[in-house]
């Protein structure tokens, strides 16, 4: 019990020194909310004086409050779960847009995040079994994928499948010229499907080797063990040493290593969405930022920040079962 | 660990990573355009009436039809709803008549009665009346969150045709943004609006030519309003779609998703040549100049604060070879004083000031910069009392015609002595630098003013009024903190007349100084390149017919583009 008091209690600590970071780290960046509002007017149309003290009026931002007393109110509107005002999309809600954003993300970068795991770890554990064999030789190449900078990976794919061969779709999160909005029918999840098949395929093939040869390696590394002489000696099935004594001991890096990329599913999204137009968080991240909009980035952080933390207590506390070791030792 | 090679980067480095993706997807499509033919793709049958416009919106979309709101969706100015009158700022052009039919102002400029159009019905099905326009100035001059304008003016309707707005100052220059830049509400739908800031307006009722379908956070769609006053538009229904860049959208271009859309593509030509369904038109309308920190006495440090350094480097130029390097050959002559000189001629009082010359003339630079005292150095740079002339230029990073403009001058100004550093920064921060005069050269854009009236363009650039010391921020446009006093009062004198005689000869003073001065060393008029899928729909605007700004961004333009087109067939 009291390894998961400590555990909360840590979290805790770290989630108010990330929430307070996540105030002050935007406010360092150059320029302010209503300058930037009144030059991108200014490019489309005459601007006055009367311009910017209109916006500073319309977002508020004419008060002459201090920064303790900024951030005091930015604390008490979190545990209220207010998130603010949008600049960038104003008059919308920054918990409106990360509602309208954050599925997407989670649906796309998530799953093809578990789905590379488990065919990395699966993969990876046959390569340590069998070392030699044709999965073996699969490692250089798919860890050479990942080597290729994400964005070029994705952009040849893209380009060959969506323009060259018209296999996928180019842009979006589904076929909008067919469905108005988003809606609950069997054609409609088709489409989504069918548009982030080719975004969730770049994803994979270039993640999938890290996961191979770790676990690959771990593998290698756990069968020399003693036990698994033991197990051997013990005429186990040849399976069950494979997958009850190796894998399990073998797949425990892995497995931190993927609680800390499940929380990043949120934040690494950017590059994916701009290339393949997907209207994900991270799209709205980046406009937050062009934009100088503290809500929307400090919305976005929280959720990120809270993913990371989130995740790592979930594997923190599930470590204590797969791997009974970590609780006895406190 | 598994996504730290995307993870690990910093915003910054993320645009870059962005803007190197793009130029790699343009070098694609380049050598592949040839093989992807432009077969419309049908995946889910899209209907053949329907056009698509990519605006320029990217991620989500957040729905926001409010006219009053500056963050609405485009189209809701000019094609949901409409202004009094419609200004041309394309071509030389009388202002065009929408909700008005006529106006007059007093003769000291302080009433402007409008005369608003008749059988006009709202969306809705109720009339329009002067009572709606009124009902709008009055809510604007009442509620300072929703003037971004600056209209002081208090309206009233006199009969059922006519409202009179009344101005405490003599306002004839604020015509352009009275009749031309402010849509007409309701009033029986406004006046019930609780806070007119927040509103999102999600069922609009206008006057315009389409109302709106449907909305979702990626697309959106409009339909013609068959009650329309101008008749029903020809073009049926209009879908808004996001996308990420201007790659993903030359992309859809090409497959024929995109039936309008605004944007540079390196090799447009190219792409064009490979499909016939394809066209372009480009506008060149907004001046490229290297804005100047000029006036030492705001707080302005720097060689450039001296005007002979500002003339040297106009002079010192070579805009073909610019042009070629970084305008990709559709730029077009600017004018030395900064209007254009195609559509501004009349106002241009001298002839030799009409358009910036091509070639260089290094013998000129070189001499005004002698005769003010910068000699050259040992290391080829000139210098004064122990200042090299050496400045930078800050432009934003990942805008590569600019990044390549400054990469050309650095060459051409070098040859008279002039050391140019360029340095790329983060928009924020060139935008922050700009508005607070921390800088000594930038490169930026001379937009477009509210009317093709001069006024505009000196009162904004050049008026003492619209600046602020080095430190303060000068959000009103005059960024180069110039400041003459005889500029200050023909911007006076032009703003107290409607007479453009007297007008005239007031923009030939400022003319002759800023000829002068140069605080914007004009470059060249940058390019506006609009392409257009044809297979759908005809009637865009061309280079010979500019009967609006084609734009796929352009505010109140779009309204007269899509009640203007014709489908194809």
């Amino acid at each position: 019990m009291r390894y998961f008091v400590q555990k909360l209690g840590f979290y805790a600590v770290a989630l108010w020194a990330a929430l307070t970071l996540n105030f002050f780290i935007p406010r360092l960046m150059p320029g302010n909310p209503v300058d930037i509002m009144v030059s991108k007017l200014a490019a489309k149309g005459p601007v006055t004086e009367a311009t910017r003290d209109a916006i500073a009026a319309m977002l508020g931002t004419d008060t002459e409050a201090s920064l303790w007393q900024q951030y005091g109110d930015y604390v008490s509107a979190i545990v209220h779960g207010n998130l603010g005002t949008s600049v960038a999309y104003f008059p919308a809600s920054v918990g409106q847009i990360i509602d309208q954003t954050l599925p997407w993300t989670v649906g796309l970068i998530g799953l093809s995040t578990v789905i590379s795991f488990l065919i990395g770890v699966g993969l990876g554990t046959f390569a340590g079994w069998k070392r030699g064999s044709w999965v073996d030789n699969l490692i250089p190449f798919t860890t050479m994928l990942q080597s290729v900078p994400y964005f070029w990976l994705a952009l040849l794919l893209l380009f060959c499948f969506g323009s060259i061969w018209q296999v996928f779709p180019l842009n979006g999160g589904y076929d909008v010229y067919t469905f108005p909005g988003v809606e609950a029918s069997w054609g409609f999840t088709k489409s989504v499907l069918y548009h982030g098949a080719l975004p969730a395929l770049t994803i994979v093939i270039s993640s999938i080797g890290g996961w191979m040869l770790g676990m690959r390696n771990m593998m290698v590394s756990t069968l020399s063990e003693d036990y698994i002489l033991t197990a051997e000696a013990k005429g186990l099935r040849p399976a069950r040493i494979r997958f009850a004594y190796a894998a399990r001991n073998a797949v425990l890096p892995s497995i931190s290593g993927f609680a800390i990329s499940l929380g990043f599913v949120v934040a690494g999204s950017i590059v994916t969405e701009a290339v393949f137009s997907y209207p994900g968080i991270g799209s709205a991240l980046l406009m937050a930022v062009n934009s100088n909009d503290y809500a929307l980035m400090q919305g976005i952080f929280l959720v990120i920040t809270l993913a990371v933390l989130g995740a790592n207590l979930l594997v923190d506390l599930l470590y204590g079962f797969i791997d009974p070791r970590t609780r006895a030792r406190s | 660990m598994l996504l730290s090679s995307r993870t690990g980067s910093s915003p910054g480095r993320r645009s870059l990573i962005v803007g190197a993706a793009g130029l790699a997807v343009s070098a694609l499509l380049l050598t592949g355009c040839s093989s992807s033919s432009a077969e419309t793709s049908t995946e889910g049958g899209s209907s053949a009436e329907t056009l698509t416009i990519f605006n320029g919106s990217t991620g989500t979309i957040t729905e926001n039809f409010n006219p009053f709101s500056t963050t609405a969706l485009q189209p809701t100015l000019g094609v949901l709803f409409e202004s009094l009158y419609w200004y041309n700022l394309a071509s030389e052009a009388e202002p065009t008549p929408l909700l008005a039919e006529g106006f007059e102002w007093n003769a000291d400029g302080t009433a402007l009665t409008i005369h608003t159009r008749e059988g006009v019905k709202w969306s809705d099905g109720e009339a329009f009346s002067a009572n709606d326009v009124a009902f709008t100035f009055n809510l604007v001059a009442s509620t300072p969150a929703l003037n971004t304008t600056g209209i002081a003016a208090t309206a009233e309707a006199t009969d059922d045709n006519t409202v009179v707005l009344t101005f405490t100052e003599p306002s004839f220059m604020q015509e352009p943004n009275v009749l031309g830049n402010r849509a007409i509400v309701p009033e029986h739908i406004w006046k019930d609006v609780a806070d007119p800031v927040t509103e999102i307006n999600s069922d609009p009722v206008g006057t315009g030519a389409f109302t709106v379908k449907s909305f979702s956070a990626q697309s959106y769609m409009l339909e013609a309003n068959p009650s329309y006053w101008g008749g029903e538009p020809a073009v049926g229904d209009v879908r808004y779609i996001a996308l990420d860049s201007a790659d993903a959208a030359s992309a859809a271009l090409v497959a024929g998703d995109v039936d309008w859309m605004s944007a540079y593509l390196p090799g447009l030509d190219d792409i064009i040549s490979g499909n016939p369904d394809l066209s372009y038109v480009n506008t060149p309308s907004m001046t490229t100049a290297i804005f100047t920190c000029a006036n030492a006495d705001a707080g302005c440090v720097g060689p450039q604060t001296d005007p002979a350094v500002r003339q040297a480097i106009y002079a010192a130029l070579n805009r073909d070879q610019l042009n070629k390097l970084a305008g990709g050959g559709f730029a077009a002559a600017a004018s030395p004083t900064i209007l254009l000189p195609e559509r501004d001629k009349k106002w241009i009082a001298d002839d030799a000031d009409l358009e910036v010359p091509s070639a260089p003339d290094t013998d000129a630079a070189g001499d005004l910069l002698d005769a003010a005292g910068w000699t050259l150095g040992s290391d080829g740079i000139r210098a004064k009392d122990g200042e090299r002339l050496s400045m930078t230029i800050q432009t934003v990073t990942g805008w590569s015609d600019y990044i390549s403009l400054n990469d050309a001058m650095t060459q051409q100004l070098a040859e008279v002595g002039i050391e140019l550093k360029a340095s790329q920064v983060s928009w924020n921060e060139w935008n922050d630098a700009e508005q607070s005069g921390k800088f000594q050269l930038s490169l930026d854009s001379i937009g477009l003013g509210a009317s093709s009236n001069p006024y505009f363009t000196y009162d904004k650039w050049f008026n003492s009024a619209n600046t602020a010391p080095v430190g303060e921020n000068a959000i009103a446009g005059n960024t180069s903190r110039f400041s003459d006093a005889a500029v200050d009062a023909a911007i006076a004198v032009a703003r107290s007349t409607d007479d453009e005689a007297v007008q005239a000869e007031q923009y030939a003073l400022i003319e002759d100084v800023i000829v002068e001065q140069m605080p914007y060393i004009p470059i060249y008029l940058n390019s506006m390149l609009t392409e257009f899928n044809t297979s759908r729909v005809t009637g865009w605007p061309t280079g010979d017919d500019k009967y609006a700004i084609p734009a796929s961004w352009k505010a109140w333009d779009n309204g007269i583009i899509l009640k203007s087109i014709k489908p194809a067939n």
